[in-house]
């Protein structure tokens, strides 16, 4: 029996690893000198403006969005608002930050409220406006837009001190044709 | 006693109605016009007054009614959109949809704008201390309901529906009551202030009507007066030509009568034989040519004035020397001078410019100055006739005057205005049984006024009276064209 599962977790596993590959290939960002027709923009991470945090480093970020971390220094609770699954945001955070696929996500999550050790699910919402109207209203909100979309009703923080436009900022989303259509979704 | 009393009462207000009488009689009939127009100037003045006051009324009304209905559109506005911000906060607690609650949560905030907007707008308008606190009550509260709102939401889109609802019935339902009551208090004061503006300007249209209703008054009671005015001149002046027409007849009767006496007397005397001799008879054809001769002057001035304005238009205009003038009055007065006694002395400027007129008509004219100067003359028995050159009075040019005066009673001042009149006879040559018919001088006034002139007066009493004829002097220039062109009459046109 117990070889049946772990057969089963290698195969789920191989599964994820094609599939994430063939994701990686066909979505994340890749840089501009592999392929030079495919132009990025930074993907912002977004807080409520009354916030005190300004900074976060990589593995902090991923601890907050993985749910392992539930409260802000302020004694606030933490609310993380994400994108729909097979958005290129969503996408880009799952390579970049979470480095998991979606049903890994999930299953992270499952298990995650099933045992207590996560309060809250994430809140996911369809469009970037949305995103930005929920961190807006709700302190303890963190999310990500794509930095054309930030605006001043919402507080960017840096990622290991760098912010979105710094060089060397590493959450990059693919911009053009990706993001008209996310445009003509939210519309 | 009673009856007395009431004499007197009587004998005052007769008083009163001849002061009347006199001020209608002697204002009104030279200015009715302009008694007219100040009627017209004071109602039109008063009404003025009154339209600016109905103006002020009308503005007071709008006003109000604007300030009432925007005061109760932004009470309502508050009102309604404090229950919508309420209500999308609620109803983002009835999904689990964040994207839903995401609208709700829009919906609130949009709500709670207009409702800041509105309640800070009012804050600005507040006038009155009550207001000004009632307002800042409002903006704290709101503000206090916004925080516990932001609270409920936050909640609501984290997940925590349980603290949401224990939150907003902690905090929000209380704090949304308050809300509430003020807005009422809000709608309450606007009603109080909107009755109080109401019955401001009722009592401004009550005040206006009441004015305007006084100024109708006022105008139609002083028309009425001034049409009685006008009628009761009108009439004044009629009773006053037809007692003037009385003293005429009167006057003419008189004049008539005693000569016929006189000829009745003397006819019944040759026809009984009375009369015996030649120097009795001549005696008597004198007498009786006299008379006669009197009787024909009397009927003569009377057609003549009744034919005045007929006459004038047949008049013959020609060049006439003053002299040429003079002795053709000179000569046809000369019996009634010498008869009386007068001396006529003469006095004639050298060199004096030609006039313009009809002879027996200036000669008539002088003539019935002389014949008064006879009549009026006194004692002295002396009459003057002058005759001299002067820059025209009212024309640019020269005029001719000639002045027929005597050193004799010489009239009032009172009564100068009035010599003029038709059949007008001073009261004091009445008494002293001097004969007259009261036509000659007016006769003569149109005479000179025909010609171009005019006619003056400057008269003393007891001193004398001086009568001036002003006539135009013809120009030189105009002489010689007049002599260069064939001597046509000219006729002047009236």
């Amino acid at each position: 029996m117990g070889k049946i599962i772990q057969f089963g977790f290698g195969l789920g596993l191989a599964a994820a690893l094609i599939a994430f590959v063939s994701w990686e290939a066909a979505h994340c960002a890749i840089p501009s000198s592999a392929n030079p027709e495919v132009t990025t923009e930074p993907l912002a991470i977004v807080v409520n403006r009354s916030n005190t945090v300004d900074d976060l480093s990589t593995s902090e970020l991923r601890r907050i969005f993985l749910g392992d971390r539930s409260h802000w220094p302020s004694g606030r609770r933490i609310t993380v608002v994400m994108r729909e699954p097979g958005e290129p945001e969503r996408k880009c955070m799952l390579h970049d930050l979470y480095q998991m696929s979606e049903s890994d996500l999930k299953t992270h999550f499952l298990h995650g409220l099933f045992t207590g050790e996560i309060l809250v699910s994430p809140k996911i919402l369809a469009t970037a406006a949305g995103v930005r109207k929920f961190v807006f209203n709700v302190p303890g909100a963190i999310g990500y837009v794509r930095l054309s979309d930030v605006d001043n009703t919402v507080k960017v923080l840096r990622v290991n001190e760098l912010l979105p436009d710094d060089k060397g900022y590493r959450l990059r989303v693919e911009s053009s044709g990706v993001k008209q259509d996310a445009h003509a979704k939210e519309n | 006693m009673r009856t007395r009393k009431k004499t007197e009462t009587g004998a005052t207000a007769g008083k009163l109605v001849q002061t009347v009488d006199r001020i209608i009689g002697t204002v009104l009939p030279q200015y009715t016009a302009l008694v007219v127009t100040l009627v017209f100037c004071i109602v039109a003045i008063v009404g003025s007054f009154v339209m600016r006051d109905l103006q002020t009324a009308n503005s007071s009304a709008e006003n109000m009614y604007r300030v009432s209905v925007q005061g109760l559109l932004q009470v309502g506005e508050m009102q309604y959109f404090a229950q919508e911000t309420r209500r999308a906060t609620l109803y983002a607690l009835t999904t689990n949809d964040s994207n839903l609650q995401l609208n709700y949560a829009d919906q609130t905030r949009d709500a709670d704008r207009q409702v800041t907007r509105a309640i800070a707008e009012y804050k600005r308008e507040a006038t009155l201390p009550e207001q000004l606190e009632l307002a800042n009550r409002l903006s704290n509260d709101w503000a206090e309901y916004l925080g516990i709102r932001d609270e409920v939401l936050a909640s609501i889109l984290e997940g925590s529906t349980k603290e949401a609802v224990s939150l907003d019935l902690s905090g929000g339902v209380p704090s949304f009551e308050r809300v509430k009551q003020e807005l009422n208090e809000v709608r309450r004061l606007y009603d109080r202030q909107a009755s109080q503006r109401l019955a401001n300007v009722v009592a401004t249209s009550r005040r206006s009507a009441l004015r305007l209703i006084g100024t109708l008054l006022f105008a139609f009671l002083l028309s009425i007066g001034a049409v009685w005015a006008i009628q009761r001149s009108r009439m004044l002046g009629a009773i006053q030509l037809a007692k003037l027409q009385m003293d005429f007849v009167a006057s003419v009767s008189h004049e008539l009568r005693t000569p016929v006496a006189v000829l009745s007397s003397a006819a019944d005397n040759i026809a009984d034989g009375l009369v015996t001799g030649k120097a009795e008879i001549q005696k008597y054809g004198q007498m009786m040519r006299n008379q006669t001769r009197q009787m024909s002057e009397l009927v003569e001035q009377i057609l003549l004035f009744a034919s005045a304005d007929e006459r004038s238009e047949r008049y013959i205009f020609e060049r006439l020397t003053v002299a040429q003038i003079l002795d053709a009055v000179q000569k046809s007065t000369k019996g009634l001078v010498e008869g009386h006694g007068f001396v006529l002395e003469r006095r004639i400027e050298a060199d004096l410019p030609q006039v313009l007129g009809d002879l027996p008509a200036l000669t008539q004219c002088l003539q019935n100055l002389v014949g008064n100067a006879v009549k009026y003359g006194g004692e002295r028995k002396w009459i003057g006739l002058t005759a001299w050159r002067a820059p025209a009075a009212n024309r640019a040019g020269e005029e001719i005057r000639i002045s027929v005066s005597d050193r004799g009673m010489g009239i009032e001042r009172s009564e100068l205005p009035h010599i003029f009149d038709p059949f007008y006879r001073s009261p004091r040559v009445v008494n002293m049984q001097i004969h007259g018919t009261g036509l000659g001088l007016s006769l003569a006034k149109r005479i000179a006024e025909t010609m171009g002139g005019g006619l003056t007066v400057v008269s003393e009493i007891s001193v004398g009276s001086a009568f001036t004829l002003h006539l135009p002097a013809l120009e030189r220039n105009e002489v010689e064209m007049r002599s260069a062109a064939p001597q046509p009459t000219s006729v002047p046109q009236r």
